[in-house]
């Protein structure tokens, strides 16, 4: 088998959140890879660090305390090299009873190595779209301009003239109808779903190797959205790009993505492929995906205006991390024989069936790491 | 069959937009029809959705029926009472049988007052009861919103999303009204935390008696909260009906665009097979931005249309003296379509 | 490197916080200072006001002219007239305390008035209270009091009331602020939806529990900047007028006599001004931390 072309190991991000005045553990030991050509879906709700990954894996994270350790390994022109290589010098954190007590950071330091890591790679390697497209797009610059400005820095399409013509090749790729014209237009101009097109032109214009997908639909108007989903899907087929994409809405992961990851209070509590672990027949689930997808109403539901299954219960937050299972609070299907490992100690990523992995003590295999 | 309790008859609701000192003395500037002529009601212990994109006038709506904001022209009848132009003054008593949910989750939640204050505000914004009662009121709208009683010493930025929500619900339904305005309850909330709430407004229907008058984009929630649903396109309704023919045997083009994109969304093979049964195969028109400033000529939904696109571009579409009219299809189904 | 610890005890958002967790340990010194600058202006004030002075501030003792401090039963020595420095400092602040409580008055009265129009109202009244806000902006504040004072007299309370007007346009703005963030929170419009009537919503909801702290601490700089506004204007010699002892003309009339080595008839009030516009200004700045929870890096 091939090595995945991003593979992160062990990822843990810290935060320091000024409003709780704690620190958040919002990303706590995630191992995942992507493979080249695939789409990996990461799916949670708010807190879940779906999001903190992808920004981590695109070195974001600098600011303030923010620390992040483990391995993200990014293949490149042959070569692999760790992204947070050497990161760990810089800062020392000390935890105690689950929480994270203290931050020693060299936040210079940190700053300027995160930049020589990532020099060449984001952007290039790594290009990201983000849930709100009118802000990530200069609002002082035409859109033809800022897509020019990409295609010249990082591909081979240096001249003016050149770069030009690229540019209006991917706005007519993303299907912007007249792209000479709008070309010259500026962002504040284009609706959103248009802006999210020009975003997502941008991204690729630049030819990476993976595209991060951060929330691409939401806030989008519904209509608007299955057009974004329906243009990143045939992006997939026509470019092949690797995509790590996240979302919140089950429905854009399960239509775009080859595997799924769900995370549930920084952790990877099931991976698989998609259509494994959607599979409404699925028997080895994680009571969390099972309940995630029985609270959304089924057309079952619907015609017998019956009432949607809750999730008792509020998000984990990853402040204190309980000893046991992150979910253990929340879940239906505690038996009795393994109440005291769900209590007290946390489960391990177990393979259920090949390539299908869940974090929870209801299966066996669970058991043997 | 139960009481009309809230009817609506040709509301419009024009916003303003003012520039500079100029324009704000000599009363001009651009009109913007937010709410184009609306017409329907709501029938005790029943609930209407109002679904529709952002900008389709869906809260304005609910907040002109509420009088939150004052309706340009139309009446809106309350109980049998007009309400169209009640005073302040005089809409007061009357907002105790009305409330309305606020997609904002912070809505009504002071940010420097503890839970326990401001359910005690709602409790005695109409009434004067004594401690003992409103303690016994307080504990009974906890238990029918299921939060904690120690809750009630927290401060609003302490609550997660889900127990903001319920707070909200409580406070409106301290005034014990009979007609909720619900404008996207959900939508700010994470998706476990979402079924609760919808479970929880279902539960409250059925104890309370309440009516709802449900916007949301969120179709399935819609489809399973609601027993009618209106469809609204730029401040019109383009269709209404009972909840399961809007989402199973729409008539309006826009109404099936806006289920498709959710089957879409949703699966693969549902939309290959919707894609199948659509009569060509082809690009979608692409989905501009509407200018209002830009008179409308005939249907609205003309140039997003496909129908329009497969019909050949009929002339009756785009004729500025024949803009589609909502005509009964039977079963009280309405579609504003001239081919419905 | 740098340290970052999680403050021990409860998770918590700031303003569920008690006092004592929320202060850094500078804003306890800063407040403390400040409440103490009070303390002594408030007791001054009384001091000065029924005449409980150490000795007669118009008392003249031509034999001990520009007495340096702790000459003879003056702990801080004469003026030029051979009068008590002390009992005319603490009589002094007579010229602030009770304009100055004018200025402050008109300001956040006037202000808030203003601000909720502005913010409550919106529309015309907005619009209007911009073009106000501009126009007393455009104009620098000291010719503004000159002009007023050309116009009628040089008298505090006039000073005062221009200080005050001026001022209302920094509160307005500050309140419209608030007003406009929660009513982006539809916080506003449910008050209405419950039936709260709108004078318990500005009353209760605006000006008591969202901007009393912004108020309080609005009005202490304003006593500040009373203090400077004065000392400017006595050095302009349109100050309160001799006899009648203010800190701004006792300085102006100590520095005649300062390059003459006789420093102390002008750098005694002149040290009364730095610590007491310091102290309310640090008292300003403490509560803004302590109740705002706004803290400068």
């Amino acid at each position: 088998m091939d090595a995945p072309l991003l593979a992160v190991e062990n990822l843990r991000t810290y935060f320091y959140s000024r409003a709780k005045r704690a620190f958040i553990r919002s990303v706590d030991g995630v191992s995942l890879g992507v493979m080249r050509g695939e789409t990996l879906g990461i799916v949670g709700e708010s807190g879940s660090g779906k999001s903190v990954t992808a920004l981590s894996a695109a070195g974001l994270v600098t600011a303030g305390p923010g620390v992040i350790s483990g391995r993200i390994d990014l293949q490149s022109n042959g070569s692999r090299r760790n992204l947070l290589d050497g990161l760990e010098n810089y800062a020392r954190v000390t935890e105690q009873d689950g929480r994270v007590m203290a931050v020693e950071k060299d936040e210079r330091g940190w700053r300027r190595h995160s930049e020589t890591l990532m020099a060449g790679v984001r952007g290039k390697e790594i290009a990201m779209i983000f849930q709100n497209p009118r802000s990530a797009l200069n609002p002082y610059s035409t859109i033809g301009k800022q897509l020019v400005e990409t295609i010249r820095l990082h591909t081979n399409f240096k001249g003016e003239r050149q770069a030009r013509e690229r540019a209006i090749h991917w706005l007519e790729r993303v299907r912007i109808d007249s792209p000479r014209l709008r070309f010259d237009n500026f962002p504040f101009g284009m609706s959103g779903g248009m802006c999210q097109r020009a975003m997502i032109a941008m991204a690729l214009s630049a030819e990476p190797s993976l595209l991060i997908a951060d929330e691409p639909t939401t806030g989008l108007d519904a209509t608007i959205q299955s057009t974004i989903v329906d243009l990143l899907a045939q992006l997939k087929t026509e470019t092949g790009i690797t995509t790590l994409l996240i979302s919140h809405d089950i429905s854009v992961i399960q239509r775009l993505s080859d595997r799924i990851a769900v995370m549930y209070g920084g952790t990877v509590v099931e991976t698989g492929r998609a259509a494994e672990v959607l599979a409404p027949e699925a028997t080895a689930r994680h009571p969390y995906t099972a309940a995630l997808l029985a609270s959304i109403p089924s057309a079952e539901t619907i015609r017998r205006k019956s009432y949607l299954q809750a999730i008792e219960g509020e998000v984990l937050d990853t402040i204190e991390v309980p000893r046991g299972c992150r979910f253990y609070g929340r879940c239906n299907r505690v038996t009795e024989a393994i109440r005291g490992n769900c209590a007290g100690l946390e489960p391990p990523l177990g393979e259920v069936a090949p390539g299908h992995k869940v974090r929870c003590w209801l299966y066996p295999a669970a058991g043997k790491p | 069959m139960s009481r009309t309790i809230l009817e609506v008859t040709d509301l419009r609701k024009d916003y303003r937009q003012r520039r500079g000192l100029v324009s704000m003395l000599t009363g001009q500037g651009r009109v913007i029809p937010a709410v184009d002529g609306v017409s329907f009601y709501l029938r005790e212990n029943e609930t209407v959705g109002l679904v529709g994109e952002s900008g389709c006038g869906k809260t304005t709506i609910g907040r002109t029926v509420l009088r939150l904001t004052d309706a340009s022209s139309g009446r809106i009848v309350f109980d049998g009472r007009d309400i169209t132009n009640l005073s302040r003054a005089e809409l007061r008593p009357l907002r105790r049988e009305m409330q309305m949910i606020f997609q904002d989750l912070d809505a009504g939640l002071n940010p420097e007052m503890r839970v326990r204050d401001i359910l005690r505000e709602a409790l005695t914004v109409h009434e004067r009861p004594s401690e003992a009662e409103i303690a016994g009121r307080v504990r009974e709208l906890l238990e029918q919103v299921s939060l904690k009683d120690s809750k009630l010493a927290n401060f609003p930025s302490e609550l997660s999303g889900g127990e903001k929500r319920r707070v909200g619900i409580a406070r409106v339904l301290a005034v014990r009204p009979r007609l909720i305005v619900a404008d996207e309850p959900t939508s700010a909330l994470d998706i476990s935390i979402q079924a609760q709430v919808v479970n929880l407004l279902r539960d409250l229907q059925k104890h309370l008696g309440l009516t709802y008058l449900f916007i949301s984009h969120d179709l399935p929630v819609v489809e399973l909260v609601s027993q009618k649903v209106a469809v609204m396109y730029l401040g019109r309704i383009v269709e209404m009906g009972l909840a399961e023919n809007i989402a199973h045997q729409p008539r309006h083009p826009y109404t099936g665009i806006l289920w498709a994109s959710l089957a879409d969304k949703q699966n693969t093979e549902v939309s290959l097979h919707a894609r199948a049964g659509a009569p060509a195969e082809r690009e979608r028109p692409t989905w501009g931005v509407f200018d209002f400033e830009q008179p409308v000529n005939g249907c609205r939904f003309a140039p997003r249309c496909p129908l329009y696109q497969d019909k050949g571009r009929p002339a009756v579409c785009t004729d500025p003296a024949s803009e589609p009219q909502l005509r009964d299809v039977g079963h009280g189904h309405v579609v504003a379509c001239h081919f419905a | 490197m740098r340290r970052y610890v999680q403050t021990p005890g409860p998770i918590g958002q700031f303003s569920e916080l008690s006092l004592r967790q929320r202060a850094g340990p500078l804003d306890l010194v800063y407040v403390a200072y400040g409440l103490l600058v009070v303390a002594v202006v408030v007791a001054s004030y009384l001091l000065g006001a029924f005449g409980w002075l150490p000795h007669d501030p118009q008392a003249m003792d031509i034999g001990l002219i520009n007495a340096a401090p702790f000459t003879s039963g003056h702990p801080l020595g004469t003026d030029f007239l051979g009068r008590d420095l002390q009992a005319r400092l603490i009589l002094g602040i007579q010229a602030y305390f009770l304009p100055g409580l004018l200025a402050i008055t008109i300001s956040v009265v006037g202000g808030s008035v203003l601000g909720i129009l502005a913010g409550y109202r919106g529309g015309w009244f907005d619009t209007i209270i911009t073009y106000f806000d501009n126009l007393l902006d455009s104009f620098p504040r000291l010719v503004l009091i000159l002009l007023v004072i050309a116009a009628f007299k040089a008298d505090i309370y006039y000073v005062m009331v221009v200080v005050g007007i001026t001022g209302m346009p920094v509160i307005a703005n500050l309140i419209a602020g608030k007003i406009a963030f929660l009513r982006q929170k539809s916080f506003i419009e449910a008050a209405h939806a419950l039936g709260l009537p709108a004078h318990t919503v500005i009353l209760k909801h605006i000006l008591w529990l969202n901007c009393r702290a912004l108020l309080v601490i609005q009005a202490t700089l304003g006593m500040a900047e009373a203090i400077l506004v004065e000392t400017s204007l006595s050095y302009l010699g349109f100050g309160v007028q001799e006899p009648t002892p203010s800190w701004g003309n006792m300085v102006q009339a100590g520095a005649n006599y300062f390059l003459q080595g006789n420093f102390w008839p002008s750098t005694a009030p002149a040290l009364a001004i730095l610590a007491t516009i310091l102290g309310f200004q640090l008292l300003g700045d403490g509560l803004n931390n302590l109740l705002e929870g706004k803290r400068r890096k």
